[in-house]
């Protein structure tokens, strides 16, 4: 399993387009977010280090998690289109430890950018405003926020093209990204800002930031005349810790449904 | 009778997901437009949904499907040894593309039309304009797709490439909340509502910028040796 | 259609040296190109369908210089090309794929299409298959699709990279049979690194190595240059010093077939060379 992490790391991290691709997000992202990337101040009151953090982890996660996916999304049908799946199969190592490898691997490495884009930010943060206290914060706000969301989206761009042709997938992608994690959740029926989708905003809510209360303003979770409300609990701690065991469960089981497709093709 | 096969080729040649996933994506919008208010589903929700399928939706599929185009095409040599151009080829695979998902796109709008919905939006253009809801950001997205892999001649570099600028599409121009920037270059005009008499001139606008996107393409994909040394990797 | 290629140079970005001051002339009839993985073969074979450009050089091909856009086009017209890498449309059943290449190719009338496709599919023995999709044909069948569309439009130049690869044997002798009847009154370009194909095929080679040419004549001639160093040895003990090129078990020990400049052991017995061998002295006495 390590052997092909590191294979897959290294390879996905030498391709050209991923960061061809990552940079023209970062361009998008700074032209599209100058408010929340450039300028953490988006009106949080009481503005803090956190709510500095969770406003450029918030705007990295909107544009950054699609490039994400659509670079993931030829990593596994990739080893069928060339002819190497029977190689690997003759190798020593496990089915499943194989796939954890390319997918830790795969995944790692499509993240790196991300990461550097993020990171990057809060360094810069942390040298003009925020202090050294910002670093490891940092860590949490990301860890928190955007990885479960991220390994969930990974598992998903590795396994959708086993089942769609891989252009095919690339669209439903990119409209599941939309419709499942960024449009208002009255907008139409959809997941958005349920606990279902990679792109809600329950950890950032639920466990790092308390708005004041205030009658006016809806806490963070079920919408006015939006369907599918039920899975729209408002935000807690307790939310925050279902939503990311709802990630972490979709992840594996869509793991383990890919290692059901690799045992019934082989 | 030549051309007739020559093009029932090239429809082959464009891929399933060319030919399934326009009619599915038309069937879904309708089929929630009709069921609409059986499922209690507001009127102005379900015109917005209507209207985002025809001027979101149709668009980034057809972009998506262009970036992959020629990455995606497994006989590329071969076809590129053969004495008609290959760029003619990719023409007439983009025209199976665009006009096939325009077709798909209609009865969207006919039921738009059927329900008296423009009412609810915010632009009411009239049947025929009505058409550049669709067309203007398709022939856009379309033309940098295709543009996005011959300047990188990597499908994913392309097909990521017209996802971002069709999400930053979204995001700046405010369709999603994000961003209110408003501009000429708007690709989702219709859907964000802009003032009326803003309309047709975007619409315009979207054409023709797409003009030197499609042309610098249309140069690129003249040089054999670029579009032999591309391809998935 | 004559091949004269002068000086030709093909340096790909970051300068890696395909091809290098090639200078070759090949004549009507089968002709083979061997070199080993690597060797430049396949680039070769690009430029003369017009795929890639030359670094620098000349390449005339029935006096059409493939430089030009007008010479390619030229070529183009009379070329049956079969890559390497044949990549066909899974969708399409192989009737179509063909129908498709004839239109292609400028073959514009249908009953003449139908005609030609229904003779080549018989050539090729596809004719019980004709309707079946690409993508649920064997490897070798989808190969012999691909001898098919080249042979449409009956191309004065045919040029085939590596055929017989993923060919059963049955299919790999039908195909160099093939391939030889065809070679009348074309040019028929055989690359490959399977020197049996040429052996059984072509009266004159070229080989080809790092990008540079290394021989070029008859095949009588590069077997000759194995003359006097092949040699056989039956032993029970280790492998003698040489080139080994075959290792056969016998009671009596192993037989061995050795390229070596001297006679590598007292017992060895001087044998008659092969294309193989002649090949494999060539190489030895040529490293690049």
């Amino acid at each position: 399993m390590i052997a092909t992490l590191r294979h897959e790391f290294g390879m996905q991290i030498r391709r050209p387009a991923l960061w061809i691709v990552y940079g023209l997000a970062f361009v998008l992202l700074v032209i599209s977010f100058r408010q929340g990337y450039l300028i953490p101040d988006i009106g949080r009151v009481p503005r803090s280090v956190t709510t500095d953090l969770l406003a450029v982890v918030g705007t990295v996660n909107v544009l950054m998690p699609m490039a994400y996916g659509c670079l993931l999304a030829d990593r596994l049908v990739r080893d069928g289109r060339l002819g190497v799946s029977e190689v690997l199969d003759a190798a020593p190592a496990s089915r499943t430890g194989r796939l954890l490898g390319k997918y830790l691997g795969a995944c790692a490495a499509t993240a790196v950018p991300i990461a550097l884009v993020y990171f990057g930010r809060v360094a810069v943060y942390a040298v003009t405003e925020g202090g050294p206290g910002a670093l490891p914060l940092s860590v949490l706000v990301f860890a928190a926020t955007a990885l479960p969301g991220l390994l969930f989206v990974g598992a998903l761009a590795l396994a959708g093209p086993l089942l769609v042709p891989l252009p095919l997938f690339r669209v439903l992608f990119v409209g599941y990204w939309f419709w499942g994690s960024l449009i208002p959740a009255d907008m139409m029926p959809t997941l958005s800002h349920t606990v279902l989708s990679p792109g809600a905003h329950y950890a950032e809510f639920g466990l790092l930031y308390t708005a004041p209360s205030d009658p006016y303003v809806l806490p963070y979770g079920p919408w006015p005349d939006a369907v599918l409300n039920v899975l729209r609990p408002v935000a807690s701690p307790g939310a925050a810790f279902l939503w990311m065991g709802v990630m972490a469960v979709l992840t594996v089981a869509v793991l383990l449904l890919v290692r059901l497709h690799t045992s019934r093709t082989a | 009778m030549k051309h007739f096969h020559l093009w029932s080729h090239e429809t082959r040649g464009a891929g399933p997901a060319a030919l399934i996933t326009p009619p599915a994506l038309a069937l879904t919008a309708v089929l929630l437009g009709l069921l609409a208010p059986r499922i209690g589903a507001r009127e102005p929700v379900a015109a917005r949904l209507l209207l985002g399928v025809a001027e979101m939706g149709v668009p980034l599929l057809t972009g998506l499907l262009a970036a992959s185009l020629v990455g995606g095409d497994r006989a590329a040599e071969l076809r590129l040894s053969l004495p008609s151009p290959y760029r003619a080829t990719v023409l007439r695979r983009v025209a199976v593309t665009v006009g096939w998902a325009g077709l798909c796109a209609l009865p969207v709008l006919a039921l738009l039309s059927a329900r008296d919905w423009w009412r609810l939006l915010p632009v009411s253009p009239g049947v025929l304009a009505g058409q550049l809801v669709w067309l203007s950001p398709t022939l856009w997205l379309t033309a940098l797709g295709l543009l996005a892999w011959t300047l990188s001649r990597s499908t994913v570099a392309a097909a990521a490439t017209v996802a971002l600028v069709w999400l930053a599409g979204l995001t700046l121009f405010g369709v999603s909340g994000g961003g209110t920037v408003p501009g000429p270059l708007d690709l989702f005009a219709t859907t964000r509502g802009v003032a009326e008499e803003s309309w047709l001139p975007n619409r315009l606008l979207l054409l023709v910028s797409a003009v030197p996107l499609a042309v610098a393409a249309w140069l690129l994909l003249g040089n054999d040796e670029r579009v032999l040394g591309g391809g998935e990797r | 259609m004559r091949i004269e290629i002068s000086r030709l140079t093909k340096t790909y970005r970051g300068g890696v040296h395909a091809l290098d001051g090639i200078d070759l002339d090949v004549p009507t009839g089968m002709y083979g190109l061997l070199g080993s993985n690597g060797a430049g073969k396949t680039t070769l074979m690009r430029v003369l369908a017009g795929l890639l450009r030359p670094t620098s050089g000349t390449v005339r091909i029935g006096g059409h210089d493939v430089t030009t856009s007008a010479g390619r086009l030229a070529v183009r017209r009379e070329l049956g090309y079969l890559p390497q890498d044949l990549g066909v449309y899974p969708d399409m059943t192989a009737r179509g794929f063909l129908d498709y290449v004839a239109l292609l190719k400028g073959l514009d009338s249908r009953p003449f299409r139908r005609r030609r496709i229904g003779e080549l599919l018989d050539v090729v023995g596809l004719s019980g298959v004709a309707d079946r999709r690409l993508g649920r044909l064997s490897g070798g069948m989808v190969r012999r699709v691909g001898v098919a569309q080249a042979l449409l439009g009956d191309p004065k130049l045919l040029v085939v990279d590596e055929p017989t690869t993923g060919l059963d044997p049955e299919e790999r002798i039908r195909l160099r049979i093939m391939l030889g009847e065809l070679a009348g009154e074309r040019t028929v370009l055989l690359s490959t690194n399977l020197v049996e194909d040429v052996a059984e095929t072509c009266r004159s080679l070229a080989v080809l190595a790092a990008g540079r040419l290394l021989f070029d004549g008859s095949t009588s001639r590069l077997v000759a240059r194995a003359e006097g160093l092949v040699w056989t040895v039956t032993t029970p003990g280790p492998a003698p010093s040489g080139r080994i090129v075959s290792a056969l078990p016998t009671d009596a020990g192993t037989r061995y077939r050795v390229v070596a400049p001297e006679r590598p052991a007292p017992e060895a017995e001087p044998v008659e060379p092969t294309l193989e061998e002649g090949y494999l002295a060539l190489m030895e006495t040529t490293r690049v």
